[in-house]
């Protein structure tokens, strides 16, 4: 990699050296084309994926911790990324933070400085000290290393085309190559010569293996412009497989034995010089590789430049008309190889002391990188944290202040709702309260009503009452009125049948009582009345007690006692007036007296008379039969139409007392 | 017979009385008889008497008890109801 960085400066450098360089890559190509491609390609690529994929993962789970919504999507989407995260959060990758990966790294930074010192301390050598600057550096540009890597694949991708275009030019240069060898000898080892002296210089920045190969490839440069390309193939092969993955991972192997190596590469030359400067000396050319097979066990490359050489001499020597262009060849790049061996070894001396102060003045100065760095990322730390505090605070001020207007927007709506709602419920209650009021009012109107419905009910009730009272006070007038003229009206038709000392007719009183009685709707009255005036007593009018008591005492009484002892049948002439004759000498009888007999009778119904109670004298002489009976018939007459009006007038005069008692 | 004046009935016997009277009266008419006829001869006197006597009886008789009716006889009520 480091490598290929001087290389793609040189590609855009100069014309002339990238026409060298085309030839190199020429010789490459055309050694052994399609397998080094493939296998090239095949790496690239497999690397390339491997780097991105685990780029990409390592990166992606980083991200994914820091943003929610990718760690979603990665986990989701992306396969193998939920067993990526599971893994890294199982080893606790989610807590790694800046601060954590500054202060890993600033341990590394110290404890590789540390170590750096102990071993300059402990071997001043320069090696020591370029060994552990090359670490630190390491340790260090590692972006460098990444940025690198990409330019050298672009620079790659660029020289490829340009490779291939070689290939197909390299049968028309490879006869060129010994026409103009001379020339291009000598180019190549001035170019070798800056190349080496760029080497050395970048030495300080680059691992040490890379270092080795890059000291190796010019070494073996020379010999490979004069060789077949196969050898040049070769050593580039060598170059490119051993860099590319050593990237940032150098084989370990190949760094450690740094200190043979470095020491090697004079030998080499050495050896290489002797060997090529032979090859022309003896046009046999023996094998090279034999005798330096001892070596090839701790320097594999001088033992396959040694290869390539013996190759060299065998196409040579099967190849006898190009043995002695070859030669001449091999001859300057004896000489030039030997001079620049010298050179080598010169300006390694040169590059050595260079490298020693460079190294002193860039461990000086990483030393204060360091330091800067470590301060810069205190101060980025501090100010990191400085900013998140201040960020943190500003965030807490404004999400509480957010979340304040949150709450007062809520609290307004809340207070909306709940005055709406109050309002609603007010008005509710309004109408409800109205309902009730009117419902109540209806009520108190209905009570009121009723009540002065009940006062009015009251008042007809009461006056109803008095009415009734009045029609019964009147009635009850009407009544008196009416029983005091029934009673006047009695009296009147008594005085007037009863009472009057003479018989006279009465019909007209009798007629007053009786449409006054008919008033009354009494039919007791009413019937006693009407037996009473369909008979002719009202007419007639009836005999006085007086007149009646003297007309039996003077007339009726002597003239029955003369017929008392005349059978009541079958009874003659003779019989009368045998007890006419014989009534004359019989005792009269007087008092109430027991007896059937004739006498007997009559002395009652004459002391009944006496008594005035004409209805017992009436009834004793009504029990007689016969020719008394006959006789007795006027008076008893007379006596019964007095009776009957008597009685009749006492049944109306009982109704009115009656009805004068009914009436109070 | 009877007057325009109803009489009493107590006076009733009084009245047949006098016309048994007045019809035995009437009836002895041989006293006249036997002066006229007879010249003077006692025997018409006593026998018209007797006649004329005999013949007001029977009516006086018939007045006070108007079932005497020769051939007849009132049957009373106890015997009917047997």
């Amino acid at each position: 990699m480091y490598r290929a960085l001087p290389a793609s400066r040189q590609v855009a450098s100069t014309s002339s050296r990238g026409a060298v360089r085309v030839v190199r890559r020429r010789i490459a190509t055309e050694a052994n084309p399609v397998p080094k491609k493939k296998k090239g390609v095949v790496r690239r690529i497999f690397w390339a994926t491997t780097t991105l994929t685990g780029t990409f993962y390592f990166g992606s789970t980083f991200a994914a911790f820091n943003n929610q919504t990718y760690y979603d999507f990665f986990s989701d989407h992306v396969p193998l990324g939920q067993s990526m995260l599971e893994y890294a959060e199982t080893h606790g990758w989610d807590k790694i933070t800046i601060k954590d990966v500054v202060d890993t790294g600033t341990n590394v930074v110290v404890t590789t400085q540390r170590f750096i010192t102990d071993t300059i301390n402990r071997t001043p050598g320069a090696h020591d000290a370029v060994e552990s600057a090359k670490r630190t550096v390491e340790t260090k540009t590692e972006e460098a290393k990444a940025a690198t890597l990409k330019i050298i694949r672009g620079t790659k991708a660029r020289v490829e085309p340009v490779v291939t275009q070689v290939k197909t030019e390299v049968q028309e240069t490879a006869q060129k190559v010994e026409t103009i060898g001379k020339e291009q000898a000598q180019q190549v080892s001035d170019e070798l010569a800056s190349l080496v002296l760029k080497a050395e210089a970048a030495l300080a920045g680059k691992p040490f293996p890379s270092d080795s190969t890059a000291t190796a490839l010019p070494d073996v440069v020379p010999a490979v412009d004069a060789t077949p390309p196969s050898i040049a193939k070769d050593a580039e092969k060598h170059v490119y497989s051993v860099p590319l993955p050593l990237g940032f991972e150098p084989p370990p192997g190949f760094s450690r034995p740094a200190p043979p190596k470095k020491a090697e590469p004079e030998p080499v030359a050495e050896a290489e010089s002797p060997l090529v400067i032979e090859a022309p000396v003896i046009v046999t050319l023996p094998l090279v590789a034999p005798s330096v097979s001892s070596l090839g066990e701790s320097e594999p490359i001088i033992s396959h430049l040694a290869g390539t050489i013996d190759n060299l001499a065998s196409y040579l020597a099967s190849n006898p008309e190009a043995a002695s262009k070859a030669t001449d060849v091999l001859e300057i790049a004896k000489n030039d190889l030997t001079a620049l061996g010298e050179r080598i070894e010169k300006s390694k001396l040169d590059e050595r002391l260079a490298l020693e102060a460079k190294l002193d003045e860039q461990t000086r100065e990483y030393t204060l990188k360091l330091m800067e760095l470590e301060m810069e990322a205190q101060d980025k730390l501090d100010d990191q944290q400085e900013g998140f505090r201040k960020f943190f605070d500003d965030e807490r001020v404004k999400l509480a202040q957010s979340y304040r207007e949150k709450l007062e927007q809520e609290l307004k709506t809340q207070t909306e709702l709940i005055n709406e709602r109050l309002k609603e419920e007010v008005i509710a209650q309004g109408i409800e309260l109205q309902r009730r009021w009117i419902r109540e009012i209806k009520v108190r109107v209905e009570q009121e009503r009723g009540g002065r419905l009940a006062k009015l009910d009251e008042l007809s009730a009461s006056l109803k009452k008095l009415e009734r009272i009045a029609l019964d006070n009147s009635t009850y007038l009407d009544e008196n009125i009416r029983v005091h003229a029934l009673w006047s009206a009695v009296r009147a038709v008594t005085s007037a049948a009863l009472g009057s000392p003479v018989r006279k007719p009465f019909r007209e009183e009798l007629r007053t009582l009786r449409h006054i009685a008919a008033a009354r709707e009494d039919p007791v009255v009413a019937i006693a009345l009407d037996t009473l005036e369909e008979t002719d007593v009202p007419d007639v009018g009836v005999e006085p007690f007086a007149d009646l008591a003297s007309w039996f005492a003077s007339e009726v009484a002597p003239k029955v006692s003369q017929v008392a002892l005349v059978p009541d049948e079958n009874a003659g002439v003779l019989s009368y007036l045998a007890s006419r004759a014989l009534s004359g000498f019989r005792f009269k009888r007087q008092g109430l007296v027991a007896g059937d007999d004739i006498l007997s009778v009559l002395a009652r119904a004459e002391y009944h008379l006496n008594e005035k109670d004409l209805d017992s004298a009436a009834r004793e002489l009504n029990q007689l039969k016969g020719p008394a009976r006959m006789l007795l018939h006027d008076w008893l007459e007379a006596a019964r139409r007095r009776l009957e009006v008597q009685q009749a007038l006492d049944v109306v005069q009982t109704q009115a007392t009656l009805a004068s008692l009914l009436v109070v | 017979m009877s007057s325009t004046k109803p009489t009493s009935s107590e006076d009733i016997l009084g009245q047949k009385y006098d016309r048994c009277l007045a019809d035995l009266l009437v009836k002895s008419v041989g006293v006249v008889a036997s002066v006229i006829f007879f010249r003077r001869r006692t025997w018409p006197i006593a026998l018209s008497t007797g006649f004329g006597a005999g013949a007001a009886y029977a009516d006086c008789d018939r007045s006070f008890n108007p079932a005497r009716i020769p051939g007849t006889r009132i049957i009373p009520q106890s015997e009917v109801k047997q």
